[in-house]
């Protein structure tokens, strides 16, 4: 069953500027999907129109059979999508607890017992739960700003590379806790600059190169794709 | 000459707590819309009227004034947020800050008209001074420094551990993040203008029980308000706190040396080092 699916959509910042020309890409249930690329591909600004952060000017966005083109960051986030931005992705002024019960804001009621099974599944925000976010380390905070997007129940995860800045240990946390969610059934769409580690947990990935699909297949494959390798991977 | 100290330093703690009430306003304003509101001026003017005209015509007692004026400066607020400055707030924070200018000198004309220029005094009883060890102190103060603090502590629990006041934060800490997390800035931002003109009521209310009110009450302290709040570092609450009591004992203390003229420099003198020195002020999170 096909979660999201975009097609051919067009969008950029200024009015003649283009950074998409008609990308086009597919989630399936169960699936993560890793977009890679040179820089400037336009692979978060791709994520960010799946968000609702992007106007689209041509072209569809299909959520759970549904069109959801028309709607912004706030209908996009109601309808079950989560984007968790690669920066100022928490609020650092905020304690790890309040941060957490914020990004429930809507459903005040279950919010207390979804941060429990947070703190359940990320002990380290439990034991962290009282310290501001702006004193966690770059993979805690990663942690925590993916486990904001959990908070509001979604039916997918967008996230824009999560493990840029993380030392190795952290960055191999962080592809674990992707890989455990994705396992209990969490459609993941993500964008990451460590091709290789991110294509190797993925079902499938995309390859965007001037904000058109260049390539496409299963994550192992396009892993092991001498000329991807060498193109984007760095050899 | 330490007992003039003394006294001048208490006279000026009990000046900053007046001031930290409009300052802590301001700066909630800066952090969550991000300029500077010299409205606040005519916000702790219009404050002041509606609780010495409320104390002058139904005899309310203290509690009651200090709600109603509340809640008057924060409607009077929103609405002219709403009328004016809201519409250019696309134009960016210098602009909307200068028209804010011309938005305060509106508002305290409007008082003038509706209410005159004469010096008006609540009904208060007059209580001689109490004297601790060779400190004079009036019991009017004494109560006023109560209110201011109990104020504080109502806000600070507000914001610390209310939802609302959570989403606040958040808005002012990160308002993309915050969009995101469907919190609609929008409806923070008209929540955080009601609270910052009505703490500017208020202020008003308690600085028109220290002394007396006229339309200038607001304009005479916009200075130190403003000082303070930069002071503390804009946007920071704590910071506007402490920045009032300094910028209230600074002027107070100035006193000792010069003429009460200069007084008023005291705050622009202050804003100048604390611009050179370290321009996101003492508790401040970011630079201006």
């Amino acid at each position: 069953m096909t979660i999201l699916d975009v097609q051919k959509v067009v969008a950029g910042y200024g009015a003649a500027e283009e950074i998409l020309k008609e990308a086009s890409i597919t989630v399936d249930a169960g699936e993560i999907v890793t977009i890679i690329g040179p820089n400037g591909a336009g692979k978060s600004t791709l994520l960010k129109l799946v968000a609702g952060l992007m106007p689209v000017r041509r072209g569809t966005v299909q959520f759970c059979g549904r069109d959801v083109t028309g709607l912004d960051a706030l209908g996009r986030s109601a309808a079950g999508i989560s984007f968790v931005p690669q920066e100022r992705n928490v609020f650092s002024t905020l304690t790890v607890a309040d941060n957490l019960l914020i990004s429930a804001y809507h459903d005040r009621a279950t919010a207390g017992s979804r941060r429990e099974a947070m703190y359940e599944r990320y002990p380290v925000l439990a034991e962290k739960r009282k310290a501001l976010a702006r004193t966690l380390s770059g993979g805690q905070r990663q942690i925590l700003a993916m486990a904001m997007g959990l908070m509001s129940a979604p039916k997918m995860l967008l996230l824009d590379e999560p493990t840029a800045g993380l030392s190795p240990k952290a960055a191999d946390a962080l592809f674990d806790a992707v890989t455990a969610l994705n396992r209990e059934g969490m459609p993941i769409l993500m964008v990451e600059q460590h091709a290789v580690e991110a294509l190797e947990i993925s079902t499938r990935g995309y390859v965007l190169v001037t904000g058109r699909n260049a390539a496409t297949g299963t994550g192992p494959t396009l892993a092991a794709d001498p000329e991807i390798r060498r193109l984007f991977l760095g050899g | 000459m330490l007992v003039d100290l003394a006294q001048n330093l208490l006279n000026g703690l009990m000046t900053g707590m007046l001031i930290a009430i409009p300052a802590i306003g301001f700066s909630a304003i800066y952090a969550v819309l991000r300029y500077p509101n010299f409205a606040i001026a005519a916000y702790a003017t219009i404050g002041a009227f509606a609780g010495w005209w409320l104390n002058a015509t139904f005899g309310l007692g203290i509690v009651w004034i200090i709600l109603i004026a509340f809640c008057v400066s924060g409607l009077v607020g929103v609405a002219a947020e709403q009328v004016t400055l809201a519409r250019l707030r696309p134009a960016g924070a210098l602009t909307v800050a200068i028209a804010s200018i011309a938005l305060n000198l509106m508002l305290e004309n409007a008082v003038r008209f509706l209410f005159g220029n004469d010096l008006r005094g609540f009904d208060l009883p007059i209580q001689p001074d109490w004297r601790i060890l060779a400190l004079r102190i009036g019991p009017q103060q004494v109560q006023n420094m109560l209110l201011s603090l109990a104020i504080m502590a109502a806000l600070f629990l507000f914001l610390r551990y209310s939802p609302f006041g959570k989403a606040m934060r958040a808005v002012a800490d990160n308002a993309d993040l915050a969009r995101l997390k469907g919190i609609n800035p929008t409806r923070i931002a008209v929540a955080t203008i009601f609270m910052g003109a009505g703490l500017a009521g208020v202020g008003g209310v308690l600085l028109g029980l220290d002394t007396s009110i006229d339309p200038m009450t607001g304009a005479r302290i916009l200075l130190s308000v403003f000082a303070a709040a930069v002071l503390g570092g804009l946007g920071s609450i704590p910071g506007a706190v402490v920045g009032a009591l300094l910028i209230g004992m600074a002027e107070e203390v100035s006193l000792l040396a010069f003429p009460a003229t200069y007084k008023t420099a005291i705050g622009f003198v202050a804003i100048l080092l604390m611009l050179t020195l370290r321009p996101r002020g003492l508790l401040g999170e970011r630079a201006l």
